[in-house]
């Protein structure tokens, strides 16, 4: 069960990203930092609200983290935590 | 239903292209010249100038829109006409810069050059070569009418790849539609833009430098961080503003430092208004041209006794940065914009003043956190560092530019002559890099 809810949020994660940098999916890797992926402070804002709209939670309040927010797998983790 | 193609010689303006011919307009009558930048390759060794004039010549050729000006069609909407292909020469000249040339020396020249008006409607685009003993300086000038900053790094990059194959095919620019429907669409983003622009407004206008009397050049100071440093910088402001929080980061610091040069002029009636330029392209769902401005803005109030505290100052612009994200401010100002094509400039330049009482902000800020030249060479010399030189709009008259250019980060400060004192700018400088961290 936890599994399956880590893989949904690590999808909409990847399907996001990608949208945002104009990227296919299929080039989205989950452990690569997102700074390196070239998202910025806006792109990286704009990733925050849809996730928070998507799964009801509050991301921008916890203190932005960087061992929770550096890679879509932290995130995933991060955002599984606050469901 | 079948739609007509769109004529090869009309390209609609969008609403923020409007607004950038309302800020030519009112920089252009300041100071005789318009809402310019200037792009700057420094490189290693000599570049042969003849080469580099035919080769932009080739490639120049390929893009009449690059000679186009704007009109108004049957429908009222403004758009840019494209000239028919013609003969022409790109504007080109170079210099052999003296042995003892110092990097100042190289900037007093290039401060010249971007404050040289075009002189025909029709231009736009020039370029300028400067050979040192072992550097050289490639310089494109350009109207913000025909590119913003990121469109502009990336038409010199693909001229860099098309001399590369020495192949400069013709040019298809992305058409734009005239934008005459969905009004009730723009018409609710410009209610939302109106609040939030009520939001922003005070009885008093925001904190200003006071505008020179008589207005020459702008002048450029620039501090630039290698690799390492940039690494440093960014980590710095990973941990204090949040990951990925550089551009409030770099925000905040700015605010800090231009507030301990309004405290030194006794400078203390009303509150910091900041619009800071964002990158639409990147969100954009369809293609979008390389040429013309795919920008927004986002609108920062910083309340005066905030800017000495700099934790509440990097809180206050997170926040409003998260919220304008929220409402997609930057996405109703483009929307609601397209609205305000239908006012002439000087009539939009005045509208823009009535908000913040004759003001338009206290200074102009942008975050370029991605380069979009991304080679590491400049025709065959090694590309050391590359720079923008932007004209900031007046009012405010004076900005400041974050910008990564491959693995560097270089900081901009650009302000009309007389606005500052020097001592003034070499202070914000010198504000800024310990604020940063760097000794």
């Amino acid at each position: 069960m936890d599994k399956e809810k880590y893989k949904v949020i690590e999808e909409a994660l990847k399907l996001e990203i990608a949208a945002i940098l104009s990227q296919d999916i299929g080039a989205i890797d989950p452990e690569i930092p997102l700074h390196e992926m070239g998202l910025d402070s806006l792109g990286f804002v704009e990733l925050l609200v849809i996730m928070e709209n998507k799964f009801n939670i509050k991301l921008m309040e916890s203190g932005l983290t960087k061992n929770d927010f550096k890679t879509i797998k932290a995130l995933s983790l991060k955002i599984k935590e606050l469901i | 239903m079948l739609s007509l193609p769109y004529s090869k010689t009309k390209r609609y303006l969008t609403g923020i292209d409007w607004i950038i011919h309302v800020l030519n307009y009112m920089t252009l009558k300041e100071t005789g010249a318009g809402f310019m930048s200037q792009i700057v390759i420094e490189v290693v060794g000599k570049v042969n100038a003849d080469e580099l004039f035919k080769s932009l010549n080739a490639f120049i050729k390929k893009y009449p829109v690059l000679y186009g000006y704007a009109s108004r069609d049957i429908n009222l909407a403004p758009y840019w006409k494209i000239p028919a292909l013609k003969k022409t020469e790109v504007l080109f000249d170079s210099i052999t810069a003296g042995y003892d040339d110092g990097f100042e020396n190289i900037i007093e020249f290039l401060e010249k050059k971007i404050n040289t008006a075009f002189q025909d409607k029709r231009h736009h685009l020039a370029f300028s070569l400067i050979n040192s003993e072992n550097k050289s300086y490639i310089a494109m000038r350009f109207d913000h009418l025909i590119f913003d900053a990121a469109n502009a790094e990336a038409f010199i990059h693909l001229f860099q790849k098309q001399w590369i194959d020495a192949k400069y095919p013709d040019s298809n620019i992305i058409p734009e539609p005239p934008h005459l429907n969905l009004w009730k669409q723009k018409f609710l983003a410009g209610q939302r833009v109106n609040r939030a622009f009520l939001k922003i407004a005070d009885k008093i206008p925001p904190r200003v430098f006071p505008l020179p009397a008589s207005k020459s050049g702008f002048k450029f100071k620039i501090l630039s961080f290698d690799k390492q440093t940039a690494d440093e910088i960014a980590e710095k402001a990973f941990n204090e503003a949040g990951y990925l929080m550089l551009m409030p980061y770099a925000l905040a610091v700015s605010v800090y430092c231009f507030n301990k040069i309004f405290i030194n002029r006794s400078i203390t009636s009303g509150d910091y208004v900041i619009p800071v330029s964002v990158n639409t392209k990147k969100q954009a769902k369809e293609q979008k041209s390389e040429f013309f401005n795919n920008v927004s803005f986002f609108i920062f109030k910083i309340k005066a006794d905030l800017a000495e505290n700099f934790p509440g100052l990097l809180n206050s612009i997170k926040e409003q940065m998260y919220n304008q994200v929220k409402e997609d401010l930057p996405g109703d100002l483009c929307k609601a914009s397209l609205l305000m094509r239908i006012a002439p400039l000087f009539l939009l330049g005045r509208l823009m003043k009535i908000y913040l009482k004759g003001e338009v902000a206290s200074f102009s800020f942008s975050y370029l956190g991605e380069a979009t030249y991304t080679s590491n060479d400049f025709m065959a010399n090694k590309v050391l560092n590359l720079f923008h030189m932007p004209r900031v709009p007046i009012p405010p008259g004076i900005g400041i530019f974050f910008q990564r250019s491959n693995e560097r980060l270089n900081i901009i400060l650009s302000y009309i002559d007389g606005i500052l004192k020097n001592d003034e700018a070499e202070e914000i400088m010198n504000l800024i890099r310990p604020m940063l961290g760097v000794k």
